[in-house]
């Protein structure tokens, strides 16, 4: 390694050290209501369906996981465009930390729903409420870089989860099981988030 | 051709390398402060960056002059103290100088590269000459 890669890895040691003392705000309010009213209009699509998701487990799968990859989707393109504009030269680093941050989270929920639907088709009924727990488990690891008052949200997605898993059988696979958490939960974050931003841009 | 040289102009200046922050001692302050949002006392600054009261004092001047540090007098446990911390103008300044040298460092790299790729080339041309 010459002298010059050594000073561009000490920049970019540098820039990394500089992430992980700035807050993250690459999350946009408004996409993040959209994927709350995204839950809602699929608990809404669930309930006309896949009213018995018991016995159509697929399209009750379709339905959420539908939903999940246009939310995340959508957030993704705008945390993209909106990292650009907010933290300018320090886009990179800020977004491959988000991105660090909630990758397990997604990953586990994607692969846990693999098993389960193979696995242990029985046990389906455990699927909101696990989704529920491990979005929480994401929020709780993004916290630290996120405004100090989205632990009330992760809070917000244990509570429900472990209500939904504790509720058992076909009752838990009941659409506002999943529509209620999401909608008001997203919509949480998102006034969080909002407020935050606002009392951000007041400081500076 | 002359939209060529137009995009070459100025391709070295480099306008991103702040005069206030490209000073050693300076650099490292602000290094240490852009990695310690809440502050540091002045007697960590001192250490981290290896200064003595004067040289640390007469630096931190020059930046809050520049509005790029921001220098809070306090008391803990009765005793004076001093936090350093550095201000939103300041962090945004050094992430734009941190931009400039990693640029320059790049375009040093690259044509370090440039030039042993081209000496490899002329020693292979002498060996075979030689042959």
């Amino acid at each position: 390694m010459t002298d010059l890669d050594k000073a561009l890895g000490d920049i970019s040691s540098i820039r990394r050290q500089v992430a992980r003392s700035t807050q993250f705000r690459g999350y946009g309010p408004a996409t993040l209501a959209a994927t709350g009213l995204f839950a809602i209009v699929a608990a809404g699509a669930q309930a006309f369906w896949a009213a018995d998701p018991a016995r159509h487990v697929g399209g009750y799968l379709g339905i959420w996981v539908s939903t999940a990859i246009l939310s995340a989707g959508l957030t993704g393109v705008q945390m993209f465009t909106r990292s650009r504009r907010m933290h300018s030269s320090m886009s990179g680093e800020m977004i491959n930390m988000a991105v660090e941050q909630f990758l397990p989270s997604a990953g586990t929920g994607l692969l846990l729903t693999i098993v389960l639907l193979r696995a242990a088709p029985d046990s389906m009924w455990m699927l909101p409420g696990m989704w529920q727990v491990i979005f929480s488990l994401g929020i709780f690891s993004s916290s630290r870089f996120l405004p100090r008052p989205i632990v009330a949200a992760g809070a917000w997605y244990l509570l429900t989860g472990l209500i939904c898993i504790g509720m058992g059988g076909s009752r838990a696979l009941n659409p506002w099981a999943m529509g209620i958490p999401f909608g008001a939960g997203q919509l949480l974050v998102a006034s969080i988030i909002f407020f935050a931003s606002k009392e951000a841009s007041d400081e500076s | 051709m002359k939209a060529k040289r137009a995009s070459r102009e100025g391709r070295f200046a480099y306008e991103g390398l702040d005069r206030v922050i490209h000073e050693r001692a300076r650099l490292s302050v602000l290094t240490c402060l852009v990695t310690n949002l809440k502050g540091l006392t002045f007697n960590e600054l001192k250490q981290l960056c290896s200064l003595t009261d004067g040289n640390l004092s007469r630096h931190l001047s020059v930046l809050e002059k520049d509005e790029m540090v921001e220098i809070l007098k306090g008391h803990e446990r009765n005793r004076p103290q001093t936090v350093c911390r550095i201000t939103a103008s300041g962090r945004k300044r050094y992430l734009e100088y941190l931009t400039t040298l990693e640029q320059v460092v790049r375009d040093a790299a690259k044509g370090a590269k440039e030039e042993a790729a081209a000496g490899a080339v002329r020693k292979l041309g002498l060996a075979e000459v030689r042959a």
